[in-house]
């Protein structure tokens, strides 16, 4: 293992009893950890305000006997605006504005051996047009020095969808998914990790509110995430960079590159300057404007802009200051802006206004 | 709650232990259950005591191989890794340079020229035999007592649970934990309080510190350089440790000057003689064995070179080069 052979920590790590008896109080969260984070985002086209999302979210860690965690966390989304215009002309908002509201929520188990940890849990949310409900099952498991580990999970989901519209009446859709993971340290000061995740889904794909939306009734993701940390120890700070390929059976395969720099400053503060850039394909049922060109009944068909083929750069900046007694507080802001012509050798969708939008979160966390 | 303070001595050196705990109950528990450990290894691996296991494995030089435990054949791997990694510059076997050079003698004097070539002769890791229990040694020269080196002991020289076996191939060879003893004393004072519920304070044997955990507030342990030419213990520098250990190597603990130039204690086992490259390094690391290993063979290494190595280790550090420079990966002074 590159670990052990250019460094002398995994060699100090092999002594006995360098680390407390039970390496499950090594691994384990000792304290619990509370922490309120608001969400403001906004997204426009030219010459339209588009959608905005307000949501408030609370997230609870806390260890109990001796080994055992739970987690939970409840998220409330208010919503207000017109689903995304996809026309060049713009001719007004498309149809009546969405207002809505949801609840989620998730509840997760876990419990700590000495190589192994073990999570189960349960996730619910709702909206008035939408009810989902899942569960999730996961697995980790460490070597002895604990440079590897390797994840495994597994998480099921039932979804039932009633649109206000009346188009929807008591659809259906259940999705599967699985992940294989495995995180290596490289050396004390640098880690790798590589995921693969696989989803199944079968049932209502459609978008109820959009006209003629026709989509296949199952869609296949294979995404393979892979993510690098290195810490320079002369600046104090961490590189992180990562890289994703995303295959969709919808046609809509993405390759997304991203980098943060995470430096700590004096009294307390971090800053995370990130950038983000993705490419994606067109569904191949996606159809260029003017709508509803290309359509045949029956066949699937769609003019979201989300499943047209894109390019799109998020650049985003952190700050976060620690306070004594374990509070921290935190403010993230990140400007999301996708064009047709940002993809990767530039033949994306034509016809398409520029999409932008805004996310402002505000946080406070305490452990405890 | 309260941060309770235990000083003591041991391995000769001034210790202490520091402990927030919730009465004064708790932390003596805690407190007296890491000294044991530490008098453990004391009495385990100390080369004054006629009853240690670094007594028995040097006592046996040049004969029988020596059975030793799990913990000593740990602690065999780890000092084996510190001289691959340093390239030789970190030796086990180099404590019988202190014939030579006696660094109490007064008047002081530099070592004859024969006397140190003998000491030369009796240092090399890579001369030192081991191998798995009941596994025979690679073909080596017949020892002139008794029981080969090719056969593990039989009996009388075991000592513990056999985990492996160790043999010094000439007499007069000596092997001594003085570069990690202390360190791997204070990692397990402080594991072991952390077993009894510790998760605030710090273990400081003579200097090397292993911290337990950060104060309740969270803030870092501030813990002081010791000035290498200052008087009476002053502090040149502090580095905030929130976790992990701070061990430091210098020049000034022993020495002697002569003819205007300063011989310390530490000595390279390749020339034999002392080095001068720094005053003192200080090293951050996640465990103390870590910190303590590394600040020794970055004294032992020209400056360009240490900082090279210590970069490469990955860790914090802060060194007094022999000019009195001051060497940090810290971008802000300290």
């Amino acid at each position: 293992m590159a670990a052990t052979e250019r460094t002398l920590l995994a060699a100090a790590l092999a002594l006995p009893g360098m680390l407390p008896a039970g390496a499950a109080a090594q691994a384990m969260p000792e304290g619990g950890l509370f922490s309120a984070k608001y969400l403001y985002y906004r997204d426009w086209q030219p010459g339209a305000n588009r959608m905005t999302v307000e949501a408030p979210s609370f997230y609870v860690l806390a260890p109990f006997a001796q080994s055992w965690t739970v987690e939970g966390s409840l998220t409330f989304d208010a919503v207000s605006g017109a689903s995304p215009l996809y026309f060049n002309v713009l001719s007004g908002a498309s149809g009546e504005g969405i207002h809505d509201f949801r609840k989620a929520g998730d509840l997760k188990f876990s419990k700590y051996f000495d190589r192994w940890i073990v999570g189960a849990g349960a996730v619910i949310s709702s909206e008035d047009d939408y009810l989902s409900r899942g569960g999730v099952f996961d697995l980790r498991w460490f070597t002895e020095d604990r440079n590897t580990t390797l994840a495994f999970s597994f998480g099921g989901a039932a979804d039932v969808i009633n649109s206000t519209n009346g188009i929807a009446e008591n659809e259906r859709r259940n999705t599967v998914e699985f992940l294989f993971g495995i995180t290596q340290a490289l050396s004390p000061t640098a880690i790798i990790q590589s995921n693969l995740t696989y989803s199944y889904g079968h049932g209502y794909f459609n978008d109820p509110y959009k006209s003629f939306d026709t989509r296949p009734d199952y869609r296949r993701i294979t995404a393979w995430l892979t993510r690098y940390n290195q810490f320079f120890p002369t600046l104090d700070a961490t590189l992180k960079v990562g890289y994703r390929y995303l295959d969709d059976s919808f046609g809509a395969n993405s390759n997304m590159v991203e980098a943060a720099w995470v430096q700590p400053l004096p009294s307390g503060f971090t800053v995370t300057p990130n950038l983000r850039y993705l490419s994606q394909d067109a569904a191949w049922f996606y159809f260029n404007p003017p709508f509803p060109s290309g359509r045949v009944p029956d066949q699937p068909y769609t003019t979201d802009t989300r499943l047209s083929a894109f390019g799109a750069v998020t650049a985003g900046l952190l700050v976060a200051k620690a306070l004594p007694d374990g509070w921290t507080v935190d403010l993230k802001y990140e400007f999301y802006r996708q064009k047709s012509a940002w993809k990767l050798g530039g033949d994306g969708s034509p016809g398409l206004l520029p999409f932008s939008a805004n996310w402002i979160q505000a946080g406070v966390a305490k452990a405890f | 709650m309260p941060l309770y303070r235990f000083p003591f001595r041991a391995m000769a050196s001034p210790c202490a232990l520091a402990i927030v705990a919730p009465d004064a109950d708790t932390a003596r528990c805690a407190a007296d259950a890491a000294i044991a450990e530490i008098a453990r290894i004391e009495a385990k691996y100390s080369r004054y005591r006629d009853d240690s296991v670094t007594t028995a494995i040097n006592r046996a030089a040049g004969g029988a191989a020596v059975a030793i435990d799990a913990e000593t054949d740990a602690l065999l791997d780890y000092a084996h890794r510190c001289h691959e990694l340093s390239a030789g510059a970190f030796d086990l076997t180099s404590g019988v340079l202190r014939h030579a050079w006696d660094f109490r003698r007064v008047p002081p004097r530099l070592p004859q020229r024969d006397a140190l070539a003998a000491a030369l002769d009796l240092i090399g890791w890579g001369r030192v035999e081991r191998g798995p229990p009941s596994v025979p040694a690679r073909a080596s020269p017949p020892a002139a007592s008794g029981i080969g080196a090719t056969a593990p002991p039989a009996s009388g020289t075991a000592i513990g649970a056999g985990a492996g076996w160790v043999r010094l191939p000439r007499a007069g060879m000596e092997i001594d934990f003085g570069g990690i003893g202390k360190e791997y004393a204070a990692d397990r004072a402080a594991a072991r309080m952390e077993e009894l519920g510790a998760r605030h304070g710090l273990v400081n044997l003579g200097g090397d510190v292993r911290v337990i955990g950060p104060h309740p507030d969270g803030t870092a342990w501030t813990i002081g350089v010791q000035d290498p030419r200052g008087m009476g213990g002053a502090a040149v520098a502090a580095l905030p440790v929130p976790a992990g250990a701070m061990a430091t190597s210098g020049d000034y603990e022993r020495y002697f000057e002569r003819d205007g130039r300063r011989y310390c204690h530490l000595l390279d086992p390749r020339s034999g003689w002392p080095v001068a490259h720094w005053r003192s390094v200080s090293v951050v690391a996640p465990l103390c064995v870590l910190a303590g290993a590394c600040a020794t063979i970055a004294m032992l290494k020209p400056v360009g070179e240490a900082i090279a190595f210590l970069r490469g280790e990955g860790l914090r550090y802060l060194g007094i080069d022999a000019a009195g420079e001051l060497h940090t990966d810290r971008t802000t002074p300290p």
